[in-house]
């Protein structure tokens, strides 16, 4: 099933002589279970593109589906409640907030949308424990590194039922062990049936995709075919 | 890759046969390069002609059975080896890089779009290493060390690619403009100095 | 497959926020003031202190500006004074009862204090009346009853040396002593109280009633004697002050001013915070929800805060008030209602001031939001027009608010001034951008400082809002308080001045001539006396009279006593001629310019102009004639009344030479007739009084003496009379309001400046020393106060130019060291204060704290 199509997208920002083209007719779709990274340079349109997906900005042109709905017609409260539903964010560097541990910023989507405090709670806690962070769950973000953060945050993305996981960077501003650690957790989220979208300007990362997706100048010129088996690299000698 | 220092790192751990040098060898390197059993016994008799390691077996009996111990000039030259850095003042030839500056060169030939495709190349090759290291690299060390080496190799030629791509697309707009506009005028009086 | 919303069962229909969201916000947004605590402490101290202070000023206000009933009236609207000599007083009163109603009957007879020139009214009251009810007060003991018993006031009981137990003789009676009582309404009404019905010969009977006198509404009584009826205007019915509104508003408008300005700074830093909730799918209702609960917080806590600090503040202030407007204040006459109103609007007012900046959180994207970009600043000539509009808006609600009439306008004053200060502000930006445009031509610490200013319009715009409203209150405060400043200084004489007089009734009318041996004694006397109490200069007044007159007989004066026979003195008087009748009012009695009283105010004779005839420091001589009679009143003169045919001296219009060292207070020689005068009026000269100049103010033993001594030779001494003056409470006020500008400027500079921090850290890494450090918010700080003090300033003249539209002359006295004070002192001082502590490295120069 797709849960995040893109038809065609277009956005400029500004007008007259100060136009600039984010994006311009970008079309892609993303299935459940599905990692697809977003590669290209500082300025080629990538972070707009995930905004975009993720309902924080309206395109100029085009239309965006998530899990088959178009957004374009949706109330602001509307999109309010299809990204607390359906859509988890994780940021590059700032993810959580400061004055809710780790715990209460994983249940807070779930008690937005109206869970009670409690099973909400529970939810959270749950999520935490299987990313491996049970034992930090009382604790603030500034109590907590990096990594664990990264790992909070991906938490807070998957909590519920939430089908779209959008990254922007997500390992960043990692070192390359937690940065390999945190996109571990993604793919396995998205093993889960979660539909994944990574914005990235490393190769490294992107690779952790399957499939990726090259943006130029907010052109979408090419992607990856489907990845043969990790027998492949190994057939030669066998 | 020196097979030569390889297995008198190998020895080094204690007296070992052929045979289990050879299967620790593509153990340790995580399978990522085979190793015939040929390559194993020319290389270590060559050890042997240069006394780095000394056999114990019979010199007429199969190699097979012969043990092999390292010598205390073979732990010098070990240390020795480790510590000297890899020669890596003078470029290599890659047969990448020659294709993208002929391409950059060559009119009607749109090099970005010559990039892209090594790029899409090299990625693809990139996520089946990773697709690799998801499923095995934390249960072996040395696999994962070979696999992780072979990732940075190829994110280099990757940012390379990248590096190239903005390069051409800045000379490619500053020919347009330079077409566009006239010359620079030059100095009248240029002095040389000698 | 359809909607993925849909897949899952809201467990709230509708919009599905519902309570458990809201809870979790607040809870986020209680976190939040809990971990900024720090920061919310500036706020919250901003809005407890303007609470605190709205409250003490609302008390300071009711109180002392206006009373519930008036020290003589009670509440009652009219007062008919009888005289005591009525021989059918009784029947009178019960035919004016039938008359108008219920009355209040008080009896007063005068009882001389020896030795001076004051005496002590003795009253006949029931306690509990119903108009006076509010002007008696048993302070210990009890009431009199009976004919042997009296209470006295405690300045009577110093007077006479009395205490409850002693017993009192006054006027030919001997009364014990049982209680201490006052007039709650005039704590300077000195007075004894005898039980209803207990004084046989009244000097005068007070009927107090709320009737009124209406046109040709004449009251007769059946004996058919005279009658004085005095009416004060409507009692203040209406509910409301001028002055109250006008505090209160103003109070308001501050606190509000201080929280957005806070509460602006605030969300900027949680700007990324919230973009972040944005994110996860809170609602825009959501996101203001946080603002609101952090709002309400601050606002509760602030309002609860301020208001206990602010009555512990009334409470303790209540005795300097009391003291210093001269009736008794219940502590608890708060205006109860405003207090409530100010506490809750505090509460809400915050709460508003949170939703704003929330507000605008929520209008911008969420993509802004996340990456911490403040939207642009609106263009400054937007508001500047708005500015404008409400401005002359507020101004002409002042204007027509006819505050000075009993038709007042509450509204119009209340809407008018939160209008004026708010459109003043409106131009707060425009002004930034003024100074910007100027500031580009200075150093790079200046210029910085002020395009931050201009950068973050939003928070510089609020802050220079709270600036300019506080020292537009100290400037407003200043301003009329040196307009309301009389230029005529009150009192009858300095406290460090006895004035000794050879008649009782002062200043003489009738001037009994001492012999020159009775001279000699008095003058002895007086020596000893100058020498017991250290006295700097004693010196001898003489008065003129006539010579054609001669001896005036001897008459009844104040208290019981005679005036002794002696000459008419002559006096600067208004002389008005309707008719036949001819009606003469004294304004200033003369003196006579003697070389020894020149010399004691150290005027040179020769800087007396020979054709002056008056010499004084008091402008408002115009008009008056020097009067003296000049022909013999009889045993029983008429007052205002003369027979005709000698009229020749009431012409006399004085030149009149200025002389400013000469003083103001009405009992001293402040007008003096020149010798030169004297002789062209044919004027003769007798003393009539000595001044005695003590070193220090009086002590009560000295006056005592002083007492005494006059009593042992037949003189009467007056002194300084107690006096109720809200000078003092003036000048509290602007130094207050000063402090409270400079505190609110301090307060707003570090907030600004802590949240630019930032831009320290990087100033540091290229280089900058700490001198840029210091100059950067020195120069913040300096330009926010000397925006604030021109604009306010403008503000508050702006403002008291409509008040005052009727009369604009007050506003000629302009207090040049306040207004120096607030425009070149306080930036001057904000600067330095900036500099002097900008210059420890911030902490977070090295760290950047975890948002």
């Amino acid at each position: 099933m797709t849960v995040l199509e893109l038809r065609e997208v277009s956005k400029v920002y500004g007008d007259g002589p100060a136009e600039v083209h984010a994006l311009a007719d970008v079309s892609m779709t993303v299935d459940d279970g599905e990692l697809v990274a977003v590669m290209g340079p500082s300025g080629s349109g990538k972070s707009t593109l995930l905004t975009i997906a993720g309902t924080l900005e309206e395109p100029t042109r085009g239309q965006v589906l998530v899990g088959g709905a178009a957004v374009s017609g949706m109330s602001r409260n509307d999109r309010a409640r299809l990204r607390r539903r359906s859509i988890g964010y994780v940021f590059q560097d700032f993810n959580l907030l400061a004055g809710l541990t780790a715990a209460e910023n994983v249940s807070l989507p779930l008690e937005l949308d109206g869970m009670p405090g409690k099973p909400a709670r529970a939810a959270g806690l749950r999520a935490l424990e299987e990313l491996g962070l049970g034992e930090r769950a009382a604790s603030f973000p500034d109590e907590l590194s990096g990594g664990e953060r990264q790992r909070v945050a991906i938490a807070r993305a998957v909590v519920g039922e939430r089908r779209l996981l959008l990254a922007d960077e997500p390992s960043g501003a990692l070192d390359s062990a937690n940065g390999e650690a945190v996109m571990r957790l993604i793919r396995a989220a998205c093993h889960s049936g979660v539909g994944g979208v990574v914005v990235t300007h490393d190769a490294q990362l992107a690779s952790w995709a399957d499939r990726v997706v090259f943006l130029r100048d907010g052109r979408v010129v090419d992607q990856t075919a489907p990845i043969p088996g990790p027998e492949s690299l190994l057939a030669p000698e066998r | 890759m020196s097979i030569r220092h390889a297995l008198l790192a190998l020895l080094s751990e204690g007296p070992k046969y052929g045979l289990q040098l050879r299967q620790e060898f593509e153990a340790r390197t995580g399978e990522v390069w085979p190793l015939n059993v040929g390559q194993v016994y020319t290389t270590l008799q060559r050890l042997e002609r240069d006394s780095l390691v000394e056999s114990d077996g019979a010199e007429d009996g199969p190699q097979t059975q012969k043990g092999f111990r390292i010598t205390g000039d073979g732990e010098a030259e070990l240390a020795a080896w480790l510590l000297t850095p890899p020669d890596l003042s003078s470029p290599p030839r890659d047969e990448l890089v020659i294709k993208v500056l002929i391409a950059a060169q060559l009119p009607g030939v749109d090099a970005r779009q010559v990039a892209q495709a090594h790029r899409r190349y090299l990625v693809q090759l990139m996520q089946e290493w990773t697709r690799l290291k998801e499923y095995a690299a934390d249960r072996d060390l040395g696999f994962g060390l070979a696999v992780d080496a072979e990732l940075f190799r190829l994110d280099a030629v990757v940012r390379w690619l990248d590096a190239a791509d903005g390069r051409i697309k800045r000379a490619s707009l500053e020919r347009l403009d330079a077409d566009r506009a006239p010359l620079p005028k030059l100095p009248r009086k240029a002095v040389v100095r000698p | 497959m359809s909607v993925l919303a849909a897949e899952r069962p809201g467990p709230v229909a509708g919009r599905g926020s519902g309570a458990p969201a809201r809870r979790a916000v607040i809870r986020w947004g209680w976190r939040l003031f809990l971990r900024e605590w720090r920061r919310h402490v500036l706020i919250l101290a901003m809005l407890a202190v303007a609470v605190a202070a709205t409250i003490v000023g609302l008390g300071a206000s009711t109180n002392a500006v206006q009373l519930k009933a008036d020290p003589t009236f009670g509440t009652a609207s009219t007062v008919i004074i009888l005289r005591g000599s009525d021989p059918r007083l009784g029947a009178d009163i019960a035919a004016l009862r039938a008359r108008i109603g219920p009355v209040d009957v008080v009896a007063h007879q005068q009882v001389a204090v020896p030795g001076s020139v004051s005496t002590v009214d003795l009253r006949d009251q029931a306690p509990g009346g119903r108009f006076d009810g509010g002007t008696l007060r048993l302070d210990s003991g009890r009431y009199p009853a009976g004919s042997r018993e009296v209470a006295v006031t405690r300045s009577t009981a110093r007077l006479f040396g009395l205490e409850i137990g002693s017993s009192w003789t006054a006027n030919g009676r001997t009364r014990r002593v049982v209680g201490i009582v006052e007039n709650p309404l005039d704590l300077l009404d000195q007075f004894a109280l005898v039980a209803p019905g207990q004084l046989a010969a009244p000097t005068s009977v007070s009927i107090l009633t709320d009737w009124q006198p209406g046109p040709g509404d004449g009251l007769r009584l059946p004996s058919g004697t005279g009658m004085l009826i005095s009416s004060r205007g409507k009692p203040g019915t209406a509910a409301v002050d001028a002055v109250v509104l006008a505090l209160g508003t103003l109070g308001l408008l501050f606190v509000g001013l201080m929280a957005v300005s806070g509460f602006t700074v605030m969300a900027q830093r949680r700007l990324r915070a919230l973009g972040m909730l944005a994110s996860l799918g809170a609602t825009d209702k959501h996101v203001r929800l946080v603002m609101l609960a952090d709002g309400a917080a601050v606002g509760i806590v602030g309002a609860v805060a301020g208001g206990v600090a602010g009555l512990a503040a009334w409470f303790a202030f209540v005795p300097t008030l009391q003291s210093l407007s001269g009736h008794r204040i219940d502590r608890f006459a708060l205006p109860w209602w405003a207090v409530g109103v100010s506490l809750v609007l505090a509460a809400l007012t915050a709460i508003g001031a949170a939703w704003w900046p929330a507000r605008s959180v929520t209008r911008m994207s969420v993509v802004a939001a996340l990456s911490g970009r403040p939207s642009r600043p609106q263009p400054a000539h937007r508001f500047a027009a708005a500015g404008a509009v409400v401005l002359a808006g507020g101004l002409a609600l002042l204007f027509f608010s006819d505050h000075g009439s009993e038709q007042r306008r509450a509204w119009f004053i209340i809407l008018g001034t939160f209008a004026t200060p708010v459109g003043l502000l409106l131009l707060a930006p425009l002004a930034i951008r003024i100074l910007a445009a100027v500031g580009r031509h200075t150093g790079v610490a200046a210029r910085l400082a002020v395009r931050d200013l201009v950068r973050y319009q939003a928070r510089s715009g609020a802050a220079l809002a709270s600036v300019t409203l506080a020292i537009g209150i100290a400037a407003t405060i200043a301003v009329s308080a040196a307009a309301s400043d009389a230029p005529r200084a009150a009192g009858n004489l300095p406290t460090d001045q006895l004035m000794v007089y050879t008649s009782p009734d002062t200043p003489s009318d009738q001037v009994p001539p001492l012999s020159p041996s009775q001279l000699q004694t008095v003058t002895a006397r007086l020596d000893a006396l100058a020498g017991a109490i250290h006295a700097r200069a004693v010196v001898a007044l003489q008065q003129a009279y006539s010579p054609a007159a001669g001896l005036q007989p001897a008459q009844p004066g104040p208290g019981g006593r005679t005036v002794p026979a002696g000459y008419a003195a002559a006096s600067l008087s208004q002389v008005t001629v309707q008719g036949h009748a001819i009606s003469i009012s004294r304004v200033d009695p003369l003196y006579v310019a003697t070389p020894s009283l020149l010399a004691y105010f150290h005027i040179a004779p020769s800087a007396i102009d020979p054709g002056a005839d008056v010499l004084s420091a008091r402008t408002d001589l115009g008009g008056l004639k020097i009067f003296t009679p000049e022909f013999h009143a009889g045993p029983n003169p008429q007052p205002g009344s003369l027979p005709a045919g000698r009229a020749q001296l009431w012409d006399v219009t004085p030149r009149i030479q200025a002389f400013k060292q000469l003083p103001l207070y009405t009992s001293d020689p402040g007008t003096l007739l020149t010798s030169g005068a004297l002789h062209r009026i044919g004027l003769e000269a007798v003393t009539a009084a000595w001044l005695i100049q003590a070193p220090g103010p009086l002590t009560g033993r000295q006056i005592q003496t002083a007492r005494a001594t006059a009593a042992g030779v037949g003189l009467y001494v007056e002194t300084a009379a107690k006096q109720a003056s809200l000078a003092p409470l003036r000048n509290w006020s602007t130094v207050v309001g000063i402090l409270l500008a400079l505190g609110v400027l301090g307060m707003t500079v570090g907030l600004i400046r802590s949240e630019t921090a930032g831009d320290l850290r990087t100033l540091a890494a290229t280089g900058a020393t700490s001198t840029t450090r210091r100059a950067i918010t020195g120069a913040t700080s300096g330009a926010l106060a000397l925006l604030g003090a021109l604009l306010g300033t403008a503000g508050a003249y702006a403002a008291l130019l409509v008040w005052y539209r009727s009369d604009l002359s007050p506003l000629g006295r302009v207090p040049v060291a306040n207004l120096a004070v607030i425009l070149a002192g306080l930036p001057l001082l904000a600067a330095v204060g900036g500099w002097l502590f900008a210059g420890r490295e911030p902490p977070e120069i090295a760290r950047r704290p975890l948002e």
